[in-house]
């Protein structure tokens, strides 16, 4: 079966620095897969690298089994490819209800219209108000995202990523500097998300990690360290002594 | 939204009232005003709402006027067709220097931009088809005797201006309010996040770069009209410059603002030439209070105001 | 024909080295101050103008070309320190835009302002005693200002080329242009960096006006195509590296200079398309910032 997205031999280098060390990975169709590693390993660079932010020195990206590399992220979007930021980047002047909407509009091809009214689309304001249930965010739609909760502006992300349908969702660090009850709420959310969609996860929580993925890739070094099912990455010597000592 | 409702009232008010008792010389400000806030609305849409803060809009003003003026002297034609043949040159050119421009941002775009007008500057100075630096004549005003305007009176070629700028509005606020004006604002707020959910972001730039030089030419061919007479003055730098202190001053991403700024600006500039030649010195330092103090501009003002009461209450 | 006779070639050869000397003096400030804070000075071609004024002013007055271009640059660095205070430092907080906008504003300001105190009418600066006659070159009558020029821009170049290379001080904007968040975080003084080659562009722009005063003429408008060739230089060079500034100077010097010559209908158009050209095919500039293409 073709992977649901595929990186072969991507290399990217900076300067001197070479980031991603002929890196070959595959995510399987509904996959819930981690990739987890050390900082300076090399992961958000492979995640701009297959979301297309970053262009690589060399090597091929296949989005179910099309070749992407040249094509820049707004185009690999429109093909099924989603993505979450590390930081917050939501449209942080709109309310979330907008923010939704707004996504839903680009997503749904209708953002080349100008002769009417973003009014005339109710159809996008039911499924934003669903999409704002689905990540707990129903009570706060008409609120300026600038004046929402970090937690919740992390809630958003993965909305805002939903929100455009995607076959494979990119999440980078969804939990990044969340307190205790939020991670365990986005925990629960990622793990309801529907079996369709392929998710790929970076993640330092090896709580999240263990709790949600169904295999998992170390990365070292712009390099694969290893992948497997999380059992075997739990067991492996190497991954133990370097960095679950005190993670987990 | 009411206060939106409220301003655009009191705008038309004021408009319709200064037209029905002003002289000779108030309906040739008022055409003036007419004529900038298109000109500035055209800008806002561009940097208030896409965040483009271009310094060279004078460049699709400056090609309006020049249209107008070559396709009735060097096409011969009628006055209406070549307001049609002055915005479909401002949108031409946008759509060239467009394509290379809508790749740049923040200060590297305004750098394009100002490069971009001196350009079209230079080359019409130079060019002997357009006049050179002595510009052109022979511009006519449209005939719109079937609805009994006469053009080239005064008081109904301020009343035409005034329509204009109301259409202007209309259109722009549309655009503004649809799924492409919403489009635009996201760029503005966050262009990656914008490009990660699958937005052409350079195209809907260039798209917002069309319309905005369509206005922005419009413009172009009414001062034109205005005139009679159109030279390389309407091109210069400091006509880019003036739009954008009227549209910061007004308040960006609003479109009544430039509308209220186009106004003040006009007036003040007539104050301030009266009581000194060096009135321009005073223009920039209001100018640079406006940016260092109150950048939200005068409609920004009137709506913090218009908050402040309602917390109050 | 001209391109045959190589005495006229060498003569627009020179003409050219001439202009890249000012247009280098011009753009090494904006373009180092934009690679640190990503600001660019749209009054910097004022501060040229207010330099070949303040010169114009000095000379009349004392008598002495030397003196002049001793006192503009100070002067113009010293009103460079002031609009720092004034202005930049309270804009610093905000986006550099505001800062952008707020120089734009100053343009209207320095026009309205030399008009003023000088009127609007045109200058001239004569050329001082030693430096005014001409040399024979290859058969062409040249003159020895243009060269002296020539050697006042080269050996700025040499003299910043030193002190970036070779000295503490060098490092540190090396370091701060490269990457302003690791440099602030290894205890470089950002802001203090910020206002000291902020004040040291404004001087050189100062200088350049004096420099430019008795070849060109001082009226008020001189700063704007200066200005815009300067922002070019900028753009092609690729901001905050010497070499770029020297590239880009060159290069937009020679274009502009044997453009006016061959086609003088297209030579104002050339230089943006040599821009245009750049920016298509190496978006940061010729040298461009590393990692922020």
């Amino acid at each position: 079966m073709t992977p649901s997205l595929e990186a072969r031999s991507l290399v990217k280098r900076f300067g001197a620095l070479t980031v991603t060390d002929s890196l070959s990975i595959g995510f399987e169709r509904g996959a819930r897969h981690a990739v987890i590693g050390p900082n300076g390993a090399g992961k958000t660079t492979l995640f701009n690298l297959l979301a297309g932010a970053l262009r690589p020195d060399a090597g091929q990206v296949l989005l179910e089994g099309e070749d992407v590399t040249a094509a820049g992220p707004d185009a690999r979007a429109r093909t099924g490819l989603s993505r979450s930021f590390q930081r917050n980047n939501p449209f942080p002047d709109m309310t979330v209800a907008e923010n939704l909407e707004t996504a839903l509009a680009i997503a749904g091809g209708v953002g080349r219209v100008f002769w009417r009214g973003f009014g005339h689309y109710r159809s996008l304001a039911e499924k934003a108000r669903e999409i704002a249930g689905s990540v707990g965010l129903n009570m706060v739609g008409d609120t300026i995202v600038r004046q929402l909760s970090y937690g919740m502006q992390r809630q958003l992300e993965i909305g805002l990523a939903l929100a455009a349908a995607p076959k494979v969702l990119l999440l980078d660090e969804p939990t990044a500097g969340m307190s205790p009850e939020e991670t365990e709420a986005m925990r629960h959310l990622i793990a309801g998300l529907p079996r369709s969609i392929t998710v790929v996860l970076i993640e330092h929580d090896m709580d999240v990690v263990f709790g949600i993925a169904d295999r998992i890739t170390v990365l070292d070094q712009g390099r694969v360290l290893l992948t497997g099912a999380p059992e075997k990455v739990r067991d492996s010597a190497i991954v133990r002594e370097r960095y679950m000592g005190s993670g987990g | 939204m009411t206060l939106r409702l409220v301003t655009l009232a009191v705008l038309i008010v004021a408009a319709g009232a200064s037209w029905a008792f002003s002289g000779f010389f108030g309906k040739d400000l008022l055409t003036e005003i007419a004529i900038l806030a298109i000109f500035a609305m055209s800008l806002d849409l561009l940097a208030g709402y896409t965040g483009m803060v271009s310094l060279g809009h004078a460049a699709f003003f400056g090609v309006g006027a020049y249209g107008m003026a070559a396709a009735g002297s060097l096409l011969g034609l009628g006055g209406l067709p070549a307001m049609a043949v002055a915005v479909a040159a401002a949108m031409a050119l946008a759509l060239i220097v467009g394509v290379f421009v809508v790749r740049l941002k923040g200060v590297f775009f305004i750098m394009i931009t100002l490069a971009v007008g001196q350009m079209v500057h230079a080359w019409v100075f130079r060019s002997e088809a357009l006049g050179g630096d002595d510009g052109m004549g022979g511009i006519i005003r449209p005939d719109l005797g079937t609805i009994g305007l006469v053009l080239d009176d005064p008081a109904d070629f301020a009343l035409f201006a005034l329509v204009l700028a109301f259409l202007s509005f209309l259109a722009l606020d549309l655009v503004a309010r649809s799924p492409f004006g919403r489009l635009l604002t996201a760029i503005h707020q966050s262009e990656s996040r914008a490009r990660a959910l699958g937005c052409p972001v350079e195209r809907y730039k260039l798209g917002a770069y069309v319309i905005a030089a369509a206005f922005a030419g419009l413009a172009g061919a009414l001062a034109a009209q205005r005139d009679y007479f159109v030279s390389p003055e309407f091109l210069t730098w400091t006509v880019s410059g003036e739009v954008l202190i009227v549209v910061i001053v007004g308040g960006m991403g609003s479109l009544l603002g430039p509308v209220i700024g186009a106004a003040v600006v006009t007036l003040l500039k007539h104050q301030l030439s009266d009581v000194t030649t060096y009135w321009m010195f005073f223009l920039g330092l209001f100018f640079v209070l406006v940016v260092m103090f109150a950048d939200r501009g005068l409609y920004g003002a009137l709506r913090r105001l218009k908050r402040r009461r309602e917390a109050a209450t | 024909m001209a391109l045959t006779d190589p005495a006229f070639v060498a003569i627009q050869v020179l003409n050219a080295f001439q202009l890249a000397s000012l247009l280098f003096l011009l753009s090494v400030g904006l373009s180092v101050v934009f690679g640190l804070m990503n600001f660019i000075n749209l009054a910097h071609g004022t501060l040229y103008m207010v330099g070949a004024y303040v010169g114009y002013a000095v000379a009349q007055a004392s008598g002495s070309f030397w003196l002049a271009l001793v006192l503009a640059p100070v002067a113009v660095a010293l009103l460079g320190a002031i609009l720092h205070w004034l202005l930049l430092a309270r804009l610093q907080a905000a986006n550099p835009m505001k800062q952008v906008l707020a120089t734009f504003g100053l343009i209207f300001m320095g026009l309205d302002a030399v008009r003023w105190v000088w009127g609007s009418q045109s200058h001239g600066l004569e050329a001082p005693a030693g430096l005014d006659g001409s040399v024979t070159l290859l058969g062409q009558t040249y003159p020895v200002y243009r060269l002296f020029v020539i050697a006042v821009g080269a050996a700025v170049a040499v003299g910043l080329y030193l002190v970036l290379e070779r000295t503490r001080l060098g490092a540190r904007v090396r370091a701060g242009v490269d990457d302003r968040d690791m440099a602030a975080a290894l205890g470089i003084d950002i802001g203090r960096l910020f206002f000291g080659v902020f004040c040291l562009g404004c001087g050189l722009a100062g200088l350049a006006g004096v420099v430019a005063a008795p070849v060109l003429s001082v009226y008020p408008g001189m700063n704007m195509s200066v200005l815009v060739l300067a922002l070019i230089v900028v753009v092609v060079g690729g901001p905050g590296s010497l070499s770029g500034a020297v590239i880009g100077s060159l290069l937009i010097a020679l274009v502009q200079t044997f453009g006016q010559v061959f086609a003088p209908a297209l030579a104002s158009v050339a230089i943006y398309a040599a821009m245009a050209i750049v920016l298509l095919v190496r978006p940061g500039g010729l040298i461009p910032l590393k990692g922020r293409s």
